[in-house]
């Protein structure tokens, strides 16, 4: 490794600013059928140079990468890339001209190997026309120590950690020769530690000349590591800046079109009755391995407990375990007193404990069933929805249109298909079944990825609701700031246990990070949370 | 859809065109296309099947007059027409359940063998019963029978995941055999043919001239009439009952059919069985109304036509009973058109490929009517 | 009776009638691999099968019928392939109807061009490759009469079998083109993110498996049979599906399992000669290679892990 990492941070942050540009996109629109994505956006990047894309979901950041990086083709506008006007018209055409890009969702090959990902697509081959794996392997050691990016050339994609998928990505761009890196929510599966990593990373590419553009909705990161920020919003660029000029609150009035709350408005949990304990759980995942090893916790009516770790560490297995999906291998899940630990899903709704999923296409709605009989599903055998097995088309109507107006689900009428509404009226009609079971106990997983700033604050508020109602809410999510802001009491997940306990708003994300790497278990640690909970 | 992009439709919150109104839009443009797919595939699949005969020499025109009278020409025709759409009826039923539960019974044939099997075994044991009692007996140890043969590929994709469309396949060929073995051993009629013994009057099921006999005498028999019956149950359990809803959950979606407590194994069980009943159906009413016995080359094909039928209905159950009349008409039509224009009867099977070609991949015909649209210098969806 | 059984034949026999199969499961690994289900094998198989007897009669040239049998085989199959890839039609679907169609057809061509249904004209089969002397006696003569039957008896197309089913294990894991075709069916997306298209790689995939079912009629005709019977491939296109998932989606694999099959035939075949001893009706015989597909997917499904993003069609840009 040549550069010194350190040296990077070092350099004037407005570096940039005064080379031209490398890539320059001109006045791009991108029209999908009944939605324009993109509204004459224009925005260029300099080698050296970080831009940060923010805006919140649907904003349109994406798919104006996706137009450079040849994914869509753009409706009208042009591509300029050193000075010269250029046609994408696939990813191919992209590499070709220095841009890579990582997705937000990985594109990975997972049974093949970090080395065989890596050269795909552009494979060195022998003079027989063969891959030469030897050559391979050399080029993608050679460039992870060119940068620092240290990774397995022969592990299988598979069996490695979400960062580490990560920084493959980085180094399938870098063995294409990218000038031009462009990370879509990179950090959204981030550890905070992971976070900083990533981005001590992105200070030696652009150290090296490369220039970078990061696509988030996070204000903090943008605040930390841009060099200058294009906010967008509903398609269009709203405003461009940078952190020295601005502050979150005002990003996030830009980027929102209106004054947000950033804190969510709650007042002191009123403790009730104990409604779900787990306790000594274990669970097995899809490959029979151990994912939840021994794992003991109670939520208690009145209260959210907030569960943070990073993903895949056995969060998916116990909210599956609860909610009926999943069965244990040992321990006991009980609600109110009553063992369901055994229960299938269809006995643990009617337990009273409803679910909002952490994927609402795949799970959370049947998207080709009109709104009614979504709003039906789980409850379909019972009364008044049903009789003797055959369905009151009437009750369920009725039901249907006044939860769809509780709920304020935006829809021409109750009759059309859930596929038909946005995200967030699609994530409202999930809460409008689940909330108007009226359950005991609300277990909400990731309930607002992908949602704009509008829902994001409706879901959060119904979630207060249902705490403030004296219900129990198990709350799971990846975004830190959603747990710390909507939790009364967090657990921090790791490797299938329950390494820490903190009381809401008493712990730090840094705190939080450190434990769910397996990192707050040294003994070291001052903040160590107590052990007689885990129950190890 | 994890392959979705997060700017991508549906996510569209940054909608700049009102939200209602594009939902309806959208509703409105999709019940369109699949109203209009089915009747667009057949006219496609006349004329590939007009091409074929053109290609051999023949007029094409000659031979779908031929066929149409064939087919419609007078009682006579129409009763045939009849008779042969009624266990295309029931199989075509059993692969639209199948379809509305997230199954492709590929194998409806085996269980219409099975069914015939018991409708000739219990025809010949209920011998000395009215017709009364046995032909609902008949009726209900067929829909048995279909539903055991459908049994094992149901368990074996609920609790293993093994492909419906192998499994099904398979039993349809076990099923021939078994059928064949029992017509020419244990089951024989006598005489040199491999036939099971003739089931006696009151286990058969009547023509409807020789009841109504103001009707001009055909051949067209009860079956007809059970199966619209049976079209009608079909819809009215898809639509109101919890058995039907669960089974289309299912279909379109199992995760969150799981999620929302339906057992996804118990659903594929009962949907599948409920498939292979229907089949069972279509080899009693074979028996019952038209052989009167079981032989091992009872059926032409009926299972397969089955799934050209209910594609064709967009698994509507009494889509279905539209769509197996015009296969009727087809089948019924085939032999005068060979007869009078020179033209194989094969060619019905090419217009039936046709046609599942052409309805089961929705996207072709949507993809011709935006190339006629294109064309024609028209907006493009 | 042992020794009447187990004779060089019957494993020569097991190798032939195996043939048919692995080279349609072979054509479906690659197939499968590449994202794409082709249940069409069977329809392929026999519309091939015609195919090479027809052009075999009308120029009276084996090796011209095998040319007509791919050749036609592999038309077809771009039908699959337009509609399942290009359109993005229901896969499965899309070869049913194939299947169907090619019923229709053969029994169209078939009443066209030889002016009745059934069994077409019989041609003059393929030959052995090699025709090597028996061996003397003793035990040498024993040796190479298993050695001369078991390998050295077959067909060309037999060897090619063999030889596809190595070369393209190899090519599947050494070559540049396996490496994007196990990428294209796994995740078609980061394929195509890093330039690979994913349409023509699933196009070459779905022909490769035409060509393969092509020759699978092929052999069947002209090197077994010789002459065409209407619906003669007897669900063989489905056995090979299953034998292609026995194999775990590797052309290895696939050939190993479809012997298996071809074993079960053999043996069959060879029991109901023995009918008078073993008093069991031919029908349960026939049967067998069905029940066995049945009991060998029941073993297998679950733990074989099928190729990601198989049967699912790929969109590539909005």
């Amino acid at each position: 490794m040549s550069a010194d990492p350190q040296a990077a941070c070092e350099l004037p942050p407005n570096v940039g600013q005064d080379r031209p540009p490398i890539l320059e996109l001109r006045n791009v629109s991108k029209r999908f059928p009944g939605v324009l994505a993109n509204d004459d956006v224009s925005a260029s990047v300099a080698p050296g140079e970080v831009l940060a894309l923010l805006g919140e979901n649907g904003a349109g950041k994406s798919t104006l990468m996706n137009v450079a990086y040849g994914l869509l083709s753009a409706s009208a506008g042009e591509i300029v890339v050193d000075g010269n006007s250029v046609q994408i018209r696939a990813p191919r055409d992209a590499i070709r001209l220095g841009i890579g890009m990582v997705h937000q969702h990985f594109m990975l090959v997972e049974p093949l190997t970090v080395t065989e990902n890596i050269v795909l697509g552009m494979e060195p081959t022998n003079s027989w026309g063969l891959i030469d794996r030897a050559v391979a392997r050399k080029r993608v050691v050679e460039i992870s120590a060119k940068y620092g990016l240290k990774v397995d050339p022969d592990s299988r994609v598979m069996d490695l950690s979400v960062g580490m998928q990560q920084r493959v990505e980085i180094l399938k761009a870098l063995y294409r020769d990218a000038r031009i890196l462009i990370l879509d929510e990179p950090t959204a599966v981030l550890t905070p530690q992971e976070v900083h990593e990533l981005f001590q990373i992105v200070r030696e590419l652009v150290s090296q000349g490369l220039a970078v553009v990061i696509i988030t909705h996070k204000l903090d990161e943008v605040m930390a590591f841009a060099d200058r920020i294009l906010v967008m919003r509903a398609g269009r660029v709203v405003g461009e800046t940078t952190p020295e000029e601005c502050s979150e609150q005002s990003l996030a009035r830009m980027m929102v079109g209106r004054d947000v709350v950033l804190k969510i408005d709650k007042g002191p949990a009123k403790i009730g009755e104990v409604v779900l304990d787990v306790s000594d759980l274990v669970v097995l995942d899809d490959r029979k391995l151990p994912a939840l090893k021994g794992v003991s916790f109670a939520v208690h009516g009145g209260e959210v407990l907030g569960i943070a770790g990073v993903s895949g560490n056995g969060q998916r297995e116990l909210v599956e375990a609860i909610t009926g999906l999943r069965r244990p291998s040992g321990g006991t899940v009980s609600l109110k007193g009553r063992d369901i630990t055994h229960d299938d899903a269809r006995r643990t709704i009617a337990a009273g404990v409803s679910h909002v999923p952490e994927d609402r296409h795949r799970r959370g709605l049947v998207l080709e069933f009109d709104l009614v009989e979504n709003v039906a599903l789980g409850d379909q055998r019972r009364e008044p929805f049903s009789k003797h097995g055959i369905l009151n088309r009437s009750a369920l109507d009725t039901e249907a249109r006044a939860r769809i107006k509780d709920y304020d689900v935006r829809t021409p009428n109750e009759h059309v298909a859930a596929s038909n509404l946005s995200g967030g009226n699609q994530q409202k009609l999930v809460l409008a079944r689940e909330l108007g079971r009226n359950p005991e106990l609300l277990v909400a997983s990731q309930p607002t990825r992908g949602l704009d700033v509008g829902a994001i604050e409706f879901v959060h508020r119904r979630i207060i609701a249902e705490r403030d109602s004296g219900k129990a809410v198990l709350l799971v999510s990846m975004e830190l700031e959603e747990v710390m802001s909507l939790s009364d009491r967090i657990l921090v997940m790791y490797e299938g246990r329950v390494v820490a306990e903190f009381e809401g708003g008493q712990v730090t994300e840094e705190e939080l990070g450190l434990f769910m790497t397996g990192g707050g278990r040294t003994p070291t640690e001052p903040s160590r949370a107590s052990e007689e909970d885990t129950g190890a | 859809m994890p392959e979705q992009m997060a700017d991508t439709p549906p996510n569209r919150a940054a909608s700049t065109v009102d939200e209602k109104q594009f939902a309806l839009e959208q509703e409105r443009f999709q019940r369109g296309v699949r109203m209009a797919t089915p009747f667009i595939s057949v006219a496609i699949a006349v004329l590939v099947g007009s091409l074929v005969i053109l290609a051999s020499g023949k007029d094409p025109v000659a031979a779908f007059s031929a066929m149409f009278f064939g087919a419609f020409g007078g009682a006579r025709q129409i009763g045939e027409t009849l008779l042969r759409a009624t266990p295309l009826v029931f199989t075509g039923l059993a692969v639209a359940y199948g379809f509305r539960s997230g199954l492709f019974n590929i194998g409806a044939e085996g269980q219409l063998f099975l069914g015939g099997l018991a409708a000739a075994f219990m025809g010949v044991a209920l011998g000395g019963l009215s017709w009364m009692l046995s032909v609902p007996l008949i009726l209900l140890s067929a829909m048995i029978a279909g539903a055991a043969w459908a049994f094992i590929p149901a368990l074996m994709k609920a609790k293993l995941g093994a492909h419906e469309v192998i499994t099904t396949m398979m039993f349809t060929y076990i099923g021939r055999y078994l059928v064949s073995w029992i017509v020419t051993g244990p089951f024989k009629a006598e005489g040199a043919i491999p036939q099971s013994p003739m089931i006696p009057a009151s286990s058969q099921l009547p023509r409807i001239s020789d009841v109504f006999t103001f009707i001009q005498p055909n051949r067209a028999h009860f079956g007809i009439l059970i199966g619209v019956v049976a079209a009608i149950v079909v819809w009215w359990i898809l639509k109101y009952t919890v058995l039907g809803y669960e089974a289309r959950a299912v279909g379109f979606n199992p995760t969150a059919a799981e999620t929302g407590g339906i057992s996804v194994a118990a659903t594929t069980i009962k949907s599948l069985c409920i498939s292979g009943a229907l089949a069972g159906l279509a080899g009693a009413t074979e028996v019952m109304g038209v052989h009167y016995r079981l032989f091992d080359q009872f059926s032409s094909g009926f299972g397969f036509t089955g799934i050209a039928v209910a594609l064709l209905a967009k698994n509507n159950p009494l889509g279905v009973v539209a769509a197996a009349i015009l296969f009727g008409s087809l089948s019924a039509g085939a032999g005068t058109m060979q007869l009078e224009a020179g033209v194989s009867q094969k060619v019905i099977s090419i217009i039936q490929g046709t046609i599942i070609f052409l309805v089961g991949a929705e996207t072709i015909v949507s993809w011709a009517v935006s190339r006629v649209r294109r064309a024609r210098g028209g907006a493009d969806v | 009776m042992f020794s009447e059984v187990v004779t060089p034949e019957l494993f020569a026999s097991a190798v032939r009638l195996a043939t048919p199969i692995a080279l349609a499961a072979i054509g479906g690994a690659v197939c499968e691999r590449s994202g794409v289900v082709n249940i069409a094998m069977e329809g392929l198989m026999l519309i091939s099968a015609f195919a090479g007897v027809a052009a075999a009669l009308l120029f009276g040239n084996a090796w011209i019928g095998v040319f007509v049998a791919v050749l036609a085989s592999v038309l077809f199959s771009a039908i699959h392939a337009w509609a399942s890839i290009n359109l993005r039609a229901d896969q499965v679907i899309s070869g049913t109807a194939i299947n169907i169609l090619a019923l229709g057809v053969t029994g169209f061509l078939m009443e066209t061009i030889f002016g009745h249904p059934g069994t077409t004209d019989t041609v003059k089969t393929i030959k052995p490759l090699m025709d090597l002397p028996a061996g003397g006696g003793g035990v040498l003569g024993t040796i190479w009469q298993w050695v001369d039957v078991v390998f050295l008896s077959y067909t060309p197309l037999v060897y090619v079998g063999m030889f596809s089913a190595v070369f393209l294990t190899w090519a599947m894991y050494r070559t540049r083109w396996g490496l994007r075709l196990r990428a294209l069916g796994e995740h078609p997306r980061a394929a195509d993110t890093v330039g690979i298209n994913v349409l023509r790689g699933r196009w070459v995939a779905v022909l490769i498996s035409g060509f393969m079912a092509g020759l699978a009629g092929a052999n069947l005709t002209l090197e077994q049979v010789g002459s065409f019977t209407e619906n003669m491939t007897n669900g063989r296109g489905f056995i090979a599906l299953a034998a292609n998932i026995f194999g775990r989606w590797t052309p290895g694999g696939a050939y190993m399992a479809s012997l298996l099959f071809g074993f079960a035939d053999a043996l069959q075949l060879k029991l109901q000669l023995f009918s008078d001893v073993i008093k069991i009706p031919p029908q349960f015989f026939l049967m067998l290679p069905y029940i066995l597909t049945v009991i060998v997917l029941a073993g297998v499904v679950g733990r074989a892990v099928a190729p990601a993003s198989v049967g699912k069609p790929y969109k590539e840009k909005g």
